[in-house]
């Protein structure tokens, strides 16, 4: 299995023996930085023509195919679109907090997206709290969403910020359940050590019944988190235009729809590293072999190979359901969701507590 | 107890519907699809003969068409989208006829009810099945629909 | 029972004018009085009021009601007027009646006519400021320029009501106070399908009233036909509510024929049925994909929008239009069915029977529109009636309002079909009717698409067509109620007044009564499963 820390350390050798080593620190801070923002673009839009032609597929079209082969230029297309587009000001709006908004969004999707594992050795933001870390900095983006909704002096956007800011702060509490679960399950919270803690087996097969449970109640209650289809209540474009964003435009309108994104791929991204085993390769005890095989698909294949298949889930529920109404979205997560979760750590416990896992 | 057995019968009957939902489009996601990809298909567009794209005034290999500039069709109009151009002649024998000049066919104010070609006692004009009438501005709508120096055909 | 009886017992300066339908002419100063006493009393109890429908008489200025017993069936037309034209007021029936409060409305926009004791008097299409009455005969058509300026929406309404000497006072309302929080829902809205405008008092996300504000799309076409030669008005039903196109120019098609006294062939009748039927499919499928599209879920949409296109195609094929038809003309169709017409039919229909099982697994059975739609914005047999929300949507109250069964016209009597009646009232059983209506229909063109009879397609009609004076009135079955058509002609080869019952309008009207208590977003369900359609309301 390649290891990345190879590389990193490497480098980090190389740079201190020509500088001293805070300016060699400072200086790979910031090839991070620009790394992860790259990345990050790139992520979201790959997830946009991803999302575009599985909803078409799903829908019986094909989806876009005038821009490029297979429409694959679309993407740029889109992006330069969103670029040049004038950002509007409206009168009567904060205009400050108005265009503070999407940064806290923005920032706090990218601070999420840091934490993700995505090498062996190639774990950006990794503490012996990481995961607790990730819950924080994700839902500050709650602010942001609420600052937007408020900010624009709207009512159409008032009513998605609050309906957001329910529904967010609700599903946060599912999440945390399922987390929880699985940092009894393996004794820590450090999202490396949970990788590390897979290697002979996922998390969702060592932990069998609990780990399932905890598994879908996490994608539920993660597409929830993302305000996306069918609990796309803040933004329900047929009830209130477009929720909380309805009066941004251009790139103040990319950021949300940007993060939105980003934010599918966080939570599928954590689903993978937590449950599907990130980037673990998929080993199959006494096969020693086909082991073997598997340990030559580098690493960073597997983690995005997982999730993007746990995308394509939340993409088919996603152009699949009806979207609940605001009052069912709330009693679906304190009268379904939570209890699920709640009895899920019980029987977790049991599971650790008399060794009955795998 | 009653309770919390329909508690778990209706979550889990909500949860095997959902099911079925997934199920249908999964299957739909593999099937061909129905997309028409309009403008390189062209050449396969099946469009229905009867189909009223535009208004058009069908000439002979002589150039001649059936149009005696008789006004019915103006008349039959309800939206005022066809002018008939006329002047009066005088034949051999001395008898006064309309011939027709411009036939002026206003395609942007068309509401395509076919009252004219029903009124038509000569079967002059009829509907066609072009139907790409974009243009730039709307003068260009207005169309001459006899084509130049045609004549009416000599009814025996 | 004999009407005429009863009304001369209750009223006895009424006369009787037997010219088309016979029609009852009431003064004014006891209409109101008999009104009251023909819709509460046991034996007439005429508690559906079809249409209401403004008149200029030349002299006077007048209304007509029709009036229907959902009882024992039977009908009436009354009619009243007053001479005074510069300040005409008329006893209002809105609380006899719901529907009447947006038909007085409409009147008072067009006529000018001032009801009394009408809570809300009100121009219902046109705007506030606008210039007299452009309905009334000797209407000025240049007196209302191009306005260049933004309406302001007034808070405030009049209402007149007669003091205790019998003088006619005015006295303000209000429709929303200050400290309300309205939005806007509407014109410019993803789902009001058009251009209609809901201001909306919310209280969070509950709503506490509703005001429905129509006539965006308010072209005139009543207006327009007065000028018009009867075929040359053919050409604008379609335009009404475009999705019942054909059953639209159908029932007006009809109501000419039986003033002249035509004898249609039998396979006209054969063909306008086969299309009214496909129409409604076509229509339900439309309903069905944006009411999905409403909830949130865009795949059952392209499902419907895909079924639908082979439905467009079939109509292409013969008809030569796929929204606008302009198939049925007076007399007969327009041109006789395509040769291959039997045969897509007949290949559409089992495939559609398959695929519907698909949108029923997709949506109908989902937790999650259960969820939404059952128990939501129920609306009462009693309400429906009053309101006259006839088609689906009375039919989900319990309310049999088919036409097709109560007035049976073209091959509706000699075909089995089942009128689909579900008694819960709410968006579920509105959405079940129409999804069951489409297995109906479906039968009946299974009945009727192999035995068409030969013959011709066309009566030959004469170049100029005159109706005989009178009124006339006739309705059909459109897919989303019953679709009346009233004619008042003095026997030249233009109407005097032709008027269109618009089955979207008592929809509309009811949307506060419906939604009160609900969320936004049952708003929005409740308007998916109304299915009105906003041309046919503003017309």
């Amino acid at each position: 299995m390649f290891d990345f820390s190879v590389v990193s350390s490497w480098i980090h050798q190389f740079l201190t023996s020509v500088m001293p080593e805070g300016l060699a620190i400072f200086l790979e801070c910031l090839v991070v930085g620009v790394c992860i923002l790259a990345a990050y673009a790139v992520i979201a839009m790959i997830l946009i023509y991803m999302e575009r032609k599985i909803c078409a597929w799903f829908q019986c079209r094909i989806g876009p195919d005038r821009v490029g082969k297979f429409g694959l230029l679309q993407l740029f297309a889109d992006v330069i679109k969103m670029l040049i587009k004038e950002i509007v000001e409206l009168k009567n709006t904060d205009k400050f907090l108005h265009a503070l908004a999407p940064y806290i969004v923005i920032l706090s999707s990218i601070l999420a997206f840091a934490c993700l594992p995505i090498n062996k050795g190639m774990e950006i933001l990794d503490f012996n709290i990481g995961v607790v870390f990730l819950v924080a900095v994700s839902s500050l983006g709650v602010i942001g969403i609420l600052l937007a909704g408020w900010s624009s002096n709207s009512k159409y956007t008032m009513i998605g910020a609050m309906r957001s800011g329910a529904q967010i702060i609700s599903y946060e509490l599912s999440i945390g359940m399922c987390l929880l679960a699985v940092a009894i399950f393996t004794g820590t919270l450090q999202f490396s050590e949970i990788v590390a803690f897979q290697a002979d087996g996922w998390l969702i097969f060592k932990g069998h019944i609990p780990a399932v449970i905890a598994f879908i109640v996490y994608l539920i209650a993660g597409n929830a988190e993302t305000n996306r289809g069918p609990f796309d209540m803040p933004e329900a474009e047929s009830e209130l235009t477009a929720g909380y964003h309805t009066e941004y435009s251009g790139m103040h309108f990319g950021f949300f729809y940007l993060s939105e994104y980003l934010n599918m791929f966080i939570i599928a991204g954590v689903a993978a590293t937590i449950f599907l085993g990130g980037w673990m390769p998929l080993h199959i005890s006494g096969l020693e072999g086909f082991n073997a095989i598997m340990d030559y698909i580098p690493g960073f294949v597997w983690f995005f190979g997982k999730a993007f298949f746990v995308v394509f889930l939340l993409m088919w529920m996603r152009w699949t359901f009806v979207r609940l109404r605001i009052d069912q979205l709330l009693k679906f997560e304190w009268k379904i969701l939570l209890p699920i979760g709640l009895f899920n750590l019980v029987l977790m416990i049991l599971v650790v507590v008399f060794k009955l896992h795998f | 107890m009653n309770n919390f057995c329909k508690y778990f019968d209706s979550f889990f009957r909500g949860l095997k519907t959902l099911l079925v939902g997934l199920k249908t489009t999964i299957k739909v996601f593999f099937r061909k699809k129905i997309t028409e990809k309009y403008p390189e298909n062209r050449a396969t567009l099946k469009i229905s003969d009867r189909f009223r794209g535009t208004l058009t005034m069908p000439h002979d290999e002589n150039n001649q068409h059936n149009c005696v500039a008789c006004g019915l069709c103006q008349n039959a109009c309800p939206n005022g989208t066809i002018t008939v151009h006329f002047e009066t002649v005088e034949n051999e024998e001395g008898k006064k006829t309309k011939v027709l000049t411009n036939y002026e066919y206003d395609l942007g104010t068309c509401i395509f009810c076919q009252l004219c070609v029903n009124a038509c006692p000569h079967n002059a004009i009829t509907f066609e099945n072009s139907f790409e009438h974009a243009v730039f501005n709307r003068e260009k709508l207005v169309k001459k629909l006899n084509r130049d120096g045609s004549t009416v055909v000599n009814k025996k | 029972m004999d009407l005429k009886k009863r009304i001369l017992e209750i009223a006895p300066e009424t006369q009787f004018v037997e010219q088309g339908d016979i029609k009852a002419i009431v003064p004014s100063s006891s209409f109101y009085a008999l009104a009251k006493k023909l819709k509460e009393d046991e034996d007439t109890s005429f508690d559906f009021l079809l249409s209401l429908t403004g008149m200029d008489f030349g002299d006077s200025l007048g209304v007509i009601y029709h009036l229907e017993s959902t009882k024992y069936g039977h009908t009436c037309v009354l009619q009243t007027s007053t001479t005074n034209r510069e300040n005409p007021e008329l006893y209002s029936v809105c609380d006899l009646w719901k529907t009447a409060n947006f038909n007085e409305r409409e009147v008072y926009d067009f006529f000018g006519i001032r009801f009394i004791n009408h809570p809300d008097m009100r121009r219902l299409f046109l705007r506030d400021e606008w210039n007299g009455y452009p309905f009334r005969k000797d209407y000025d058509m240049d007196s209302n320029p191009l306005n260049m300026t933004n309406e302001v929406t007034e808070d405030k309404t009049t209402e007149l009501t007669i003091d205790a000497e019998g003088n006619v006072i005015e006295k303000e309302n209000t429709l929303f106070d200050d400290k309300e929080y309205v939005i806007n829902i509407g014109p410019q809205h993803p789902s009001t399908h058009g251009v209609l405008r809901f201001r909306t008092s919310l209280q969070g996300e509950i709503i506490k009233k509703i005001e429905p504000y129509c006539g965006y799309i308010h072209r005139g076409i009543e207006k327009m036909n007065e000028n018009l030669t009867y075929p040359q008005t053919l050409a604008l039903t379609d335009r009404l509510d475009y999705l019942s196109a054909h059953q639209n120019r159908h029932a007006l098609c009809m109501l000419i024929e039986k003033a002249l006294g035509v004898e249609i062939p039998e396979r006209v009748q054969y063909i306008r049925t086969i299309m009214d039927e496909l129409q409604r499919i076509d229509s339900h499928i439309l309903f069905y994909s944006c009411l999905a599209m409403d909830m949130g879920a865009i795949t059952p949409f392209t499902y419907g929008f895909r079924d639908r296109e082979m439905i467009l195609d079939i109509f292409e094929q013969t008809t030569g239009g796929r929204l606008i038809q302009n198939y049925n003309v007076v007399g007969g169709v327009q041109a006789d069915i395509h040769p291959d017409f039997v045969n897509s039919v007949k290949k559409f229909i089992p495939y559609f029977r398959n695929i519907l099982k698909e949108y029923h697994d997709i949506f109908t059975g989902n937790v999650i529109v259960h969820q939404r739609l059952k128990g939501v914005g129920v609306l009462s047999k009693e309400d429906a009636i009053s309101f006259g929300t006839t088609g689906g949507t009375g039919r989900a109250s319990g309310w049999a309002c088919d036409t097709r069964k109560r007035k049976p016209y073209a091959m509706y009597d000699k075909v089995d079909f089942k009128e689909i009646v579900y008694t819960e009232g709410d968006s579920f059983a509105r959405y079940m009717v129409r999804m069951d209506e489409m297995l109906e229909s479906m039968k009946i063109i299974e009945q009727l698409i192999d035995n068409i009879p030969e013959g011709a397609y066309q009566v030959k009609m004469k170049p100029i067509i005159k109706v005989p004076e009178g009124s006339y009135f006739t309705s059909v079955e459109s897919s989303r109620g019953e679709f009346g058509v009233f004619l008042e002609s003095k026997g030249d080869k233009y109407p005097y007044r032709l008027k269109y019952r618009s089955t979207g309008l008592p929809l509309v009207a009811a949307v506060d009564t419906i939604t009160k208590g609900g969320k936004i977003a049952d708003l929005i369900a409740i308007g998916g499963t109304l299915d009105y359609v906003i041309p046919d309301i503003d017309r």
